[in-house]
């Protein structure tokens, strides 16, 4: 791939970012936009930027980012460049985690008695708990691909069943506050949640500086990885364990928006090559971009309705995702 | 095997019966019997024979397609994960419907049925056609992930199309979320009509499908038609799902799971397998109705969900005691 194909695609996240802040329900142009991050703009402006815009840009940039990585280091744990963590139940299990946290946490009044800071803990743990009972079920002789999909899908259903009997059983303000969630939209963004995953990276970084070596030597098989002096169950285990606790980060605040792992890495892939560290910085840029596109796709379309993002990385990522499995499925499979 | 032809219908009568009996109210087993036999009109007998029965009929036609479609879409496709639900067929159903509600509201059930089943049909032929072209001899591994991807493409679609159209919002919300109770009794004689159709066309070829069950060259050799065989036979697979979806919405895991009772009671050829197959959906069916009614009392549950409780368990307790079915 030539070094213009390669700048573009920072160079086209950069500038949908811009995009993204400028366009809304009310445009603001280039000027503007820069004069109200510098504080030298109108009152409206700078409250619109700073208290709308702005957040629910950087939210749809790190969850994006976020899922990618995830999405990449699945695929290295599990030498499937098919799985993704929409398909494994890791995002109806965060889901099913917050609704057991409200139920428990809630008062007779139905109003919650810990502070709702604590949520994305519980969807972290949802996660874990649902991402280890299909590990644990598809570990059987070795993960071989189909098990650890099947188990996923039955996995994902089996959850998603226990929110929908949760949602019913619990008050109606809460389905509706679950069900916007769930669809995956980053338009509730404040900037609480940005420092939330904002965090989750900062924790994540150093892991994934020390990961990068080991991910290059799993790309051998098994018993090549071990003579080069690594650790491969521990490894995969680490690499696991860190895609998991991503997903479940970005989830817990965005909700359910797929794809973005699955498509990601393979875009990066392409554009990058296959060593780990630059496939995964293209990954993380690809991720953050399609994310802040699906979002501005759907405010300057669906204007005044806020069509969740989630259904539009769907639309755009599932027929990528099919001509992908048309192409190398049976490379892989 | 004779155990479990004996088993699988005494499951289906002890469920039915059951079902006519619990539910919000309590009754005795004279009460019933006097609703079912009188003409009577007090409580007892109008819920009995208005809202129990009804919803039992329901429960059973819905219960023997579904397992009926999912053992045709495992035999022809030779997958055995095939299922309407997990591939996606289910979902092509709702998209159709929830298109035809949105463009045209109040359509009568025929043409709901009718459309989903179209939807249906194309659902099943888009999967099985990307995964044939992404593999040439078609791997499980393909199948199942083409057709999650396809769901997951028609249910973003539907939740666009729900947001855009708020006005159909709440219909659709009943109607998605899948239930055996205040479905249109109109559609019920359609759909036995259908199924009638289709287990007489799967009996009747139950010889055809025994042969592809080898490999397609020696069921050429056998005078087999394959290719029109497997088109048919998943014609039929969609419109038994199809009418499934619009009588009682999308309800998966069951015809995934009671063919694979049906073959672990030892049924090998296609004459024992589609009646078992039957039997089984019907009990598995009946099973949801009455957890249905109870898992949030006094509340009813979606079907849909509970059979996502009921069959996931099941799925995974096959899949771990028969490691060949996906070796």
């Amino acid at each position: 791939m030539t070094l213009t194909a390669k700048a573009a695609a920072p160079v086209g996240v950069l500038l949908i970012a811009l995009f993204a802040v400028a366009i809304g329900s009310s445009f603001m142009p280039l000027d503007r936009v820069i004069a109200a991050l510098l504080g030298a703009g109108s009152r409206a402006d700078g409250v619109i930027l700073w208290n709308i815009r702005l957040p629910r840009v950087l939210l749809a940039a790190l969850s994006g980012a976020a899922l990618a990585v995830a999405g990449l280091l699945l695929q290295r744990a599990t030498r499937n460049p098919l799985a993704a963590p929409s398909v494994l139940g890791i995002v109806d299990g965060a889901a099913v985690g917050v609704l057991v946290f409200f139920l428990i946490f809630s008062n007779e009044a139905n109003a919650l008695v810990v502070s709702v800071h604590w949520q994305p803990l519980a969807a972290i743990g949802g996660a874990l708990v649902f991402a280890t009972t299909v590990g644990v079920l598809a570990w059987q002789d070795a993960v071989s691909p189909l098990r650890l999909l099947l188990y996923g899908v039955a996995m994902a259903a089996f959850a998603n069943a226990i929110v929908t009997l949760m949602l019913i059983a619990g008050p109606a303000f809460r389905a509706c506050l679950a069900l916007i969630w769930l669809a995956g939209s980053v338009h509730t963004a404040d900037w609480r949640e940005v420092g939330l995953l904002s965090l989750a990276w900062c924790l994540a970084l150093p892991v994934l500086a020390v990961l990068i070596r080991p991910l290059d030597q799993l790309r051998l098989d098994d018993q090549s990885a071990q003579s080069t002096g690594l650790n491969v169950a521990r490894t995969r285990a680490a690499a696991l364990l860190v895609s998991v606790l991503m997903t479940a980060a970005a989830v817990s605040v965005v909700g359910g928006i797929g794809f973005v792992g699955l498509i990601a890495p393979h875009a990066a892939r392409l554009l990058y090559g296959s060593g780990a560290g630059p496939q995964m910085a293209g990954a993380a840029c690809l991720g953050a971009g399609m994310v802040m596109a699906s979002d501005l796709l759907v405010r300057a379309a669906f204007q005044p309705l806020e069509v969740p993002a989630g259904a539009v990385t769907a639309l755009i990522g599932a027929p990528y995702f099919l001509t992908l499995l048309i192409r190398e499925g049976h490379a892989h499979v | 095997m004779r155990v479990a032809w004996l088993g699988g219908i005494c499951a289906c009568l002890a469920l039915a019966g059951l079902g006519l009996h619990l539910g919000v109210r309590v009754y005795a087993p004279g009460q019933v019997w006097a609703a079912l036999t009188q003409d009577g009109r007090d409580t007892a007998s109008i819920i009995i024979r208005d809202l129990r029965v009804p919803r039992m009929a329901l429960a059973i036609v819905v219960g023997a397609a579904l397992g009926l479609a999912g053992l045709l879409m495992q035999s022809v496709t030779r997958n055995p994960i095939a299922e309407p639900g997990l591939l996606g067929v289910n979902a092509g159903a709702a998209f159709a419907v929830v298109v035809l509600i949105t463009l045209a509201p109040g359509a009568s059930f025929v043409t709901l049925a009718l459309v989903a089943a179209f939807g249906a049909l194309t659902a099943a032929v888009l999967v099985f056609g990307l995964a044939y072209a992404a593999g040439g001899r078609v791997s499980p591994v393909q199948v199942l992930l083409a057709g999650v991807t396809v769901a997951a493409l028609l249910v973003a679609g539907l939740q666009v199309l729900i947001i855009l159209n708020e006005a159909v919002l709440e219909e659709l919300l009943f109607w998605l979320s899948g239930s055996f109770a205040d479905r249109p009794v109109t559609g019920l004689w359609l759909a036995i009509g259908a199924l009638t159709l289709g287990v007489a066309l799967a009996l009747a070829f139950s010889g055809a499908l025994d042969v592809l069950q080898t490999d397609a060259a020696t069921a050429t050799s056998l005078g087999v038609p394959v290719l029109r065989l497997r088109f048919g036979m998943l014609a039929v697979a969609a419109l038994l799902a199809g009418v499934s979806v619009a009588l009682a919405g999308p309800v998966a895991f069951l015809g995934l799971v009671a063919p694979h009772l049906a073959r672990l009671c030892g049924a090998v050829r296609h004459r024992d397998l589609i009646p078992l197959s039957l039997i089984f959906g019907v009990a598995l069916g009946l099973a949801a109705d009455l957890v249905a009614r109870f898992i949030l009392f006094p509340t009813e549950a979606p079907i849909s969900a509970v059979m996502a409780l009921l069959g996931v368990p099941l799925l995974v307790t096959l899949l771990r005691r028969n490691r060949l079915l996906l070796a």
